[in-house]
């Protein structure tokens, strides 16, 4: 263990963890026999927690397997969980703003409605929730606010809606988890409800509508229109709190709700710069304070993706394609999860391995587990496409192109039997890398279905170049330009 | 002479019934001598509500001392059948079970048949409203019915006869509850009888508004319920005179409202609701029966019969029922010769195919003795002529009001009666609000949302010690861009560099092609060159494609479903000019 430790050390860059303390060493020692057990860091977790339990009050230096088993759930959270930041970076204004506004709504039983536009993985839940966190701190809000939340996916209409609302204000028509009664007389049920209630004496209700604008698609809008409808007139204090990442969502409702709706948006487009960027990767990848190991922590923090040339071009170039969150994440968890014991550290290796499999062609990938046959038959059909400028093809035309193949050069490779093309040609189909042109009825023979090449050209030079022991005369045919 | 008229009225009472179901139902005998009715036209007032006293009648209300009277014995009649309600519910549960399970069965299957039973079922109830107001008023009357129970009727009859006599709405009523509860569809669990809508109260009091802006944002919230509508003085009018008229005459009519949202239209009609309310409570006209749909808050056209339903009697019942009990309700006499006012907000969603429902609607004030006066609200003007058919459209008549938008000058009006000598706004940010919307909308909520939000951006400006405190142009203009600026333009401009590219690829193919369309991969070809000449290097068909589905879920580009994979095609959702200029500043 010492050698590999000094060697990981030694290899530099961007080393993370350092040079093991006596002490803890002797600590290794010790439950060695345990460590030695543990495989990945998933085996690892349930011997941490005893032999953490069982140190707390001694000692604070913790083994590297505790360390890194630590860093894993830590980050992995983060990651994963999508663990709230304490403050939002770049997005203060909105925060404010929907705070303030939720607070009117809890705090005055002022009426509200708002939409929360932005692209997919720009942070509008975590706003959302950064914000309820915020406003529940709040005793005078905590006793009043009543919430619901909804999401467009799962309440796909408004039926459905009408009882998750139903259920979870608890009205009086809800025992146990069922809702009683129709569609009709749950919608008026709940107006009813709303109706009664009066701004200063009644409890503000939030209703949070994710993917909002699959909303507007429900029959005549009767949900948002009654939503909003209340959120204008002198009943219950509502606040409407819609999240969505179209931009046009104000044109998907009809004139009598959009008039309703306030036309508060509150737009999460951020101008993220690089170095922006760089240093919320460096965030994400950080330990808290409160590590345990104080000094683990310390080496790791530093240590971190330092600059590093190729490191940065890789982030670059992920930056350069999205600016989001998510795909962030998944990037640093590839990264985190080639952390081990024995390797206690996000190397440059690592993060441009991981960024390879962030940006490897999918349809590339699945080209190289077909058979020759397959392939050849998808050289074809490439050729099809250059001499009859992407017009659609059947197999009998694919057939011939590579009939006149074998006839010309071929040596490694012979005819096979029709049906034989045939399977081949299904199994291309069923892996979508081809599918039929839509206009086709599907009562005509198989062999006479148009095709079309869901592949690029660049797609499969690319496959062909990696393809283990690709014949070279299949690799020669594929290059010339005319069959 | 006075004390005499209740009981005259009682006299009456059998008589009134439609001339047909006495004859069928009744043997001459019963009646009273037509000769005791000084005019034809008391006769039709005074028409099957023993219990009401003349006061009701337009011409009477105009006495004071007569309606003194009148409504002390209103009073204490209202009293003395309420108590009748209560003693006599149970009874009628029991006995009529049979009756009841009958109509259930019927019902499921066949709606002829339906009919066929409402219609015996309507005539026991007619029957017995008779037999019971007679008997319950006057000594006199009452032997006359004992001997005229002898009708060719089977079991039901007898027991009726038995029973405690009431008046005739409230039998209706109990008549039929227990059988509705029973219809609502038996398959879905009912809601609880007990359970009452409402909302948890509040453990901690709301706040009160504490200074001027916070003030300025209470009265500025549309839902707070103003003073006064001003700007509205014209089409208030005629509505109120519209309604008044039908309400003294005791007969009834349509009338059609249009305009765009936020027209004050349902405002304006609630105000006359309200003002002919305090007209009925001092009785300057006849007391009324204001009942309010919306289209909108309902789950289909047919449900419109189980809320007007419930709103009137309180009943519940499904759609086919409901429709039948209105229909019988409103060809019959009116209870108590009050007239019914209907608002039906949103009239457009009660379309459907055959448009039963709206012509019911419209069918109903157009008979003889329905006194219902039906107020119907929508956005377009030519409703009438677009959707419906010509017997509907002829019934609705041609009694309409179309409610214009908001000139600026108006706006400002409503604004400043609103805020009623609150200062919290600039006379200019005013006017620029006001200008503003009525060139874009004439929405008076939209206005009065804008204010709102930008007393919020005022108060939280104001840090700075150079603000008197008031909403400036500065704020107001800061809302305006927030409300009404597109975002595209932003977005573009946030968007990562490759997907700038990838926009920049789909015009510079859109100019190739000379289309507005083109497949993704045409596309890809353009960005890949793109790529190489800003010196990027070039992005895998994969990564493209997850370029391109993020830009086409903000809605930048239309996209057809991601399955297509490369051979999707690709439209521009904003203008090529705006993509263009919102790329060349940066």
């Amino acid at each position: 263990m010492h050698v590999m430790f000094s060697k990981a050390v030694t290899e530099g860059g961007l080393v993370v963890g350092g040079l093991r303390r006596r002490a803890e060493l002797q600590d290794y020692a010790l439950d060695s026999a345990l460590s030695w057990s543990r495989s990945g860091w998933w085996g690892g977790r349930v011997g941490f927690r005893v032999t953490m339990s069982k140190r707390k009050m001694t000692d604070a230096h913790l083994s590297v397997e505790e360390c890194v088993t630590q860093v894993q759930e830590i980050l992995r959270e983060r990651f994963c969980r999508q663990q709230l930041p304490d403050r939002l970076e770049g997005l203060e204004a909105q925060h404010k703003h929907l705070l303030e506004l939720l607070r009117r709504t809890a705090v005055h039983g002022e009426s509200n409605s708002v939409l929360i536009v932005g692209p997919r993985g720009a942070g509008k839940t975590m706003l959302l929730k950064c914000v309820l966190r915020d406003l529940l701190e709040e005793k005078e809000v905590q006793k009043n606010l009543l919430q619901v939340h909804l999401n467009g996916l799962l309440q796909t209409d408004d039926r459905i809606a009408l009882k998750e609302i139903t259920r979870q204000l608890h009205l009086e028509n809800v025992v146990g988890d069922k809702v009683f009664g129709s569609f009709a007389e749950n919608l008026a049920f709940l107006l009813e409800a709303l109706k009664k209630g009066d701004r200063s004496s009644s409890r503000p209700v939030l209703f949070v509508l994710d993917e909002f604008d699959l909303f507007a698609h429900h029959k005549n809008q009767t949900l948002l229109y009654n939503l909003f409808d209340v959120s204008q007139s002198a009943q219950a204090p509502v606040a409407v709190v819609g999240l969505t990442c179209r931009l046009d969502v104000l044109e998907l409702l009809e004139k009598r709700v959009k008039s309703r709706f306030s036309h508060r948006q509150i737009h999460l487009l951020s101008g993220t710069t690089f170095p922006q960027f760089l240093q919320r990767v460096r965030m994400q990848l950080s330990l808290p304070d409160d590590f345990p190991d104080k000094e683990f922590a310390r080496d790791w923090n530093t240590g971190t993706l330092c600059e590093n040339k190729s490191v940065e071009e890789a982030l670059q170039r992920h930056f350069n394609s999205s600016k989001d969150f998510r795909s962030m994440n998944a990037l640093l968890m590839f990264c985190l999860s080639r952390v081990s014991a024995t390797k206690p550290a996000v190397r440059p290796a690592d993060l441009l391995e991981a960024s390879r499999l962030c940006f490897c062609d999918a349809k590339a990938n699945m080209l190289h587990g077909l058979s020759i046959l397959e392939l050849c038959l998808i050289i074809a059909m490439k050729h099809l496409n250059d001499v009859y400028e992407g017009e659609p093809f059947n197999l009998q035309m694919v057939h011939n192109e590579f009939k006149k193949f074998l006839q010309r050069k071929s040596n490694s490779m012979y005819n096979f039997e029709q049906p034989v093309i045939m399977k081949a040609f299904e199994h291309l189909q069923q892996l979508e890398l081809i599918r039929p042109v839509d206009g086709s009825s599907a009562k005509t023979q198989k062999e006479y279905q148009l095709m079309r090449l869901m592949l690029d050209h660049s797609q499969i030079m690319e496959a062909l170049q990696k393809y283990p022991q690709c014949p070279t005369d299949v690799k020669q045919w594929a290059m010339s330009a005319f069959g | 002479t006075f004390s005499l008229t209740p009981l005259r009225k009682a006299h009456r009472g059998p008589v009134a019934q439609d001339p047909a179901v006495v004859l069928n139902k009744l043997s001459i005998s019963d009646s009273p001598p037509p000769s005791r009715d000084h005019s034809s036209r008391a006769e039709v007032d005074n028409e099957n509500s023993p219990m009401l006293p003349v006061a009701m009648t337009p011409r009477s209300s105009k006495r004071k001392s007569a309606q003194l009277v009148s409504s002390r014995i209103r009073k204490q009649l209202n009293l003395l059948d309420n108590q009748q309600d209560l003693n006599s519910d149970g009874e009628d549960e029991d006995e009529f079970v049979p009756s009841k399970k009958e109509m259930q069965s019927s019902s499921e299957d066949d709606d002829g048949e339906e009919e066929a039973e409402l219609h015996s079922d309507e005539e026991v109830v007619l029957k017995k409203g008779r037999r019971a107001a007679a008997g319950s008023r006057t000594p006199r009357s009452r032997q006359k019915t004992q001997s005229s129970t002898r009708t060719p009727r089977k079991t039901p009859n007898k027991k009726v006869k038995v029973r405690q006599p009431e008046n005739s709405t409230s039998h209706r009523v109990l008549f039929f509850s227990p059988l509705l509860s029973e219809q609502i569809t038996p398959s879905t669990p009912r809601t609880p009888r007990g359970a009452t809508p409402s909302i948890p109260c509040r453990s901690l009091p709301a706040r009160q508004p504490a200074n001027v802006l916070e003030e300025a944002r209470t009265r500025l919230h549309v839902s707070s319920v103003p003073e006064s509508l001003p700007c509205r003085e014209q089409e208030f009018q005629d509505i109120y005179s519209f309604v008044e008229s039908k309400i003294m005459d005791g007969t009834g009519g349509c009338m059609y409202i249009s305009g765009v949202p936020g027209t004050g239209k349902t405002a304006t009609v609630h105000e006359v609701m309200r003002c002919l309310q305090h007209a009925a409570d001092v009785d300057e006209i006849p007391p009324f029966h204001f009942i309010e749909i919306n289209g909108m808050k309902m789950t289909d056209p047919h449900q419109a019969y189980v809320q007007i339903q419930q709103k009137l009697t309180g009943q519940k019942a499904t759609a086919d029922h409901a429709a039948a009990l209105l229909e019988k309700r409103f060809s019959n006499p009116a209870p108590r010769k009050e007239t019914t006012v209907l608002l039906v907000d949103e009239l457009d969603l009660l379309w459907t195919r055959k448009q039963n429902v709206m012509y019911n609607l419209f069918d109903w004030p157009t008979r003889r003795h329905a006194r219902l006066v039906v107020l119907t609200i929508a956005n377009t003007m030519d409703l009438p002529e677009r959707i419906m058919i010509n017997r509907v459209a002829s019934r609705l008549g041609l009694t309409r009001m179309s409610f214009q938008p908001y000139s600026f000058k108006q706006l400002q009006q409503i604004i400043t009666s609103r805020l009623n000598k609150v200062k919290a706004f600039e006379e200019d940010a005013l006017q620029l609000v006001s200008r503003k919307v009525a060139a874009l909308s004439g929405d008076a909520r939209r206005c009065l949302d804008i204010c709102r939000r930008a007393t919020e951006i005022c108060e939280h400006s104001a840090a700075e010690p150079s603000a008197t405190g008031l909403v400036g142009m500065s704020h107001v203009m800061e809302a305006l861009n927030e409300m009404f600026s597109s975002a595209y333009t932003t977005a573009i401009k946030c968007a990562s560099v490759q997907e700038q590219l990838f926009l920049r690829a789909v015009i510079a193919e859109f100019r190739r092609l000379g289309l507005e369309e083109a497949t993704f991969q045409q596309v890809f070809v353009q960005h890949q060159a793109l790529c190489r000449v800003e010196g990027l290097q070039p992005v895998s068909v994969s990564e493209g494609l997850a370029v391109c589905q993020r830009l086409g879920a903000c809605r930048l580009l239309l996209l057809e479903p991601s399955r297509l994979g490369v051979l999707q095609r690709i439209r521009i959702n904003v203008s090529q000019d705006d993509v263009l200029y919102s790329l060349k500043a940066d």
